[in-house]
């Protein structure tokens, strides 16, 4: 994979607001991890590096939803909505295996994370068969109703 | 009852294991405290007294309420009460507790014709209602922590844990749990780590675990068809706010294990979010743990 390419797709991930991102290409593999914090700092290649710790939140559910302003680019293929507003974690307690990882098949009615607000706890489903192509949250982020939270291929 | 010598050890035992303390005089065994198990029939004959469109099962023992009614093809208004609950869940894999006699747990499936953006404040209704049903029992001083705590005398006397079993357009299918601590002896608060409160402590005659849920089906029945009308605003928004634990008081916000925010607890939003006033304004949390810090 060519310098180029890749520079692309950190471009992909900062501007979209992809959390994580791997691409198999041949025998290379690249895995961009978006670090929490303002700059949004992106992280290349194999040994999962840590996030930056977030900065202390003034205000994490009063912050402008992180919606839209310029369309961002999804990768193709079916997006998993948030049907509420909430906390989006990616496993069953904290320090337990995420449901899912990107890469991984992904059947029907496969729960692929829990959405939590007031204490009231909604697994989301997986509605299509197929393979995690993009984790667009971090774990344990706020989310708005109608957020992008995964891209299914 | 015929029991070999190995046997009835193995009951006594098994008992033991259950909380149940079992004293021997000469011949005789005595239960050190009763054993106030739930009553299906009388529980049974409440609901249909009164038209309702609940139906109740007690079982002996389950890993969790919750987790089986989930797990169970979905009917509308069916109540799953244990006697002994052994994997309850609290909030995302935190554990509840249980001991024979000791507690009350029980879930419910309810079909409610809203879409889960509109349940945000659903948890504290349930909360609203709990509450409202131990005042109607004689425990007047329960108090509400957000967004899914029954407080007395400034210990956790219980917890509620909504989860969504299945949503399809303007209908969502749930499953309410709650656990109340109903005898929470030294024995159990050791085994927990914090102190507890319950209903045997302080002022008040305790209520037959049976009165208990019926009291508290009769309340939760009417505010979930409430909640379906009228939402989270006026009423049940009044009446958490009526019995906050910590309203107007300094609190600290764990949003998660590395961030935290302090301020004043001042309202919780239309949608069950907690207000708090901070240096920089108010802001809105829709999740996060709450803690109390010193009156300043």
């Amino acid at each position: 994979m060519d310098l180029r390419k890749l520079k692309k797709l950190i471009d992909l991930v900062q501007e979209s607001g992809i959390a994580e991102l791997e691409v198999t290409e041949n025998d290379e593999k690249v895995r961009i991890v978006r670090g929490g914090g303002p700059q949004r700092e992106v992280y290349v290649s194999a040994p999962p590096v840590m996030p930056a710790p977030a900065a202390l939140p003034a205000a994490p559910a009063a912050a402008p939803a992180p919606a839209p302003a310029a369309e961002p680019e999804l990768p193709k293929g079916h997006v998993v909505k948030s049907p509420m507003v909430g906390t989006f974690y990616r496993a069953p307690s904290p320090g337990a295996k995420p449901f899912v990882e990107v890469g991984d098949a992904v059947k029907v009615g496969q729960t692929l994370c829990i959405i939590e607000a007031m204490k009231l706890l909604n697994e989301i489903e997986c509605d299509k068969d197929g393979v995690i192509k993009a984790i667009l949250i971090e774990n344990g982020q706020p989310v708005e109703y109608g957020e992008p939270l995964f891209v299914i291929e | 009852m015929n029991l070999g010598d190995a046997e009835l050890e193995a009951g006594l035992q098994a008992l033991a294991a259950q909380g149940v303390a079992i004293r021997r005089a000469g011949d005789l065994f005595v239960l050190a405290d009763p054993v106030d198990l739930l009553d299906a029939a009388a529980l049974e004959a409440d609901l249909r007294a009164r038209g309702s469109a609940l139906s109740a099962e007690v079982l002996d023992q389950c890993a969790s309420t919750n987790a089986r009614l989930l797990e169970a093809p979905f009917v509308h208004g069916r109540v799953l009460a244990c006697e002994l609950q052994t994997a309850g869940r609290g909030r995302r894999g935190n554990g509840w507790h249980a001991r024979l006699g000791a507690s009350l747990t029980f879930s419910m499936a309810w079909r409610i014709a809203l879409p889960p953006q509109a349940l945000g404040g659903l948890t504290l209704a349930v909360a609203v209602a709990c509450a409202r049903a131990l005042e109607a029992l004689g425990f007047g001083d329960v108090r509400l922590k957000w967004p899914n705590d029954l407080m007395r005398n400034g210990a956790k006397l219980g917890g509620i844990l909504v989860e969504v079993a299945r949503s399809a357009g303007d209908r969502t299918e749930l499953v309410i749990g709650v656990g109340l601590n109903v005898r929470a002896d030294a024995a159990l608060q050791a085994q927990v780590g914090r102190p507890l409160a319950d209903l045997h402590t302080g002022d008040g005659t305790p209520p037959s675990r049976t009165a208990l849920l019926a009291g508290l089906l009769r309340e939760l029945e009417s505010a979930l068809q409430r909640y379906e009308r009228e939402g989270f605003a006026a009423f049940f928004k009044n009446e958490w706010l009526r019995r906050h634990a910590y309203q107007d008081r300094r609190v600290r916000m764990a949003v998660n294990e590395r961030e935290s925010v302090e301020g004043w607890a001042r309202d919780v939003a239309e949608d069950g979010a907690l207000v708090l006033q901070t240096e920089t304004g108010l802001h809105r949390f829709h999740a996060g743990e709450v803690s109390l810090r010193e009156a300043a």
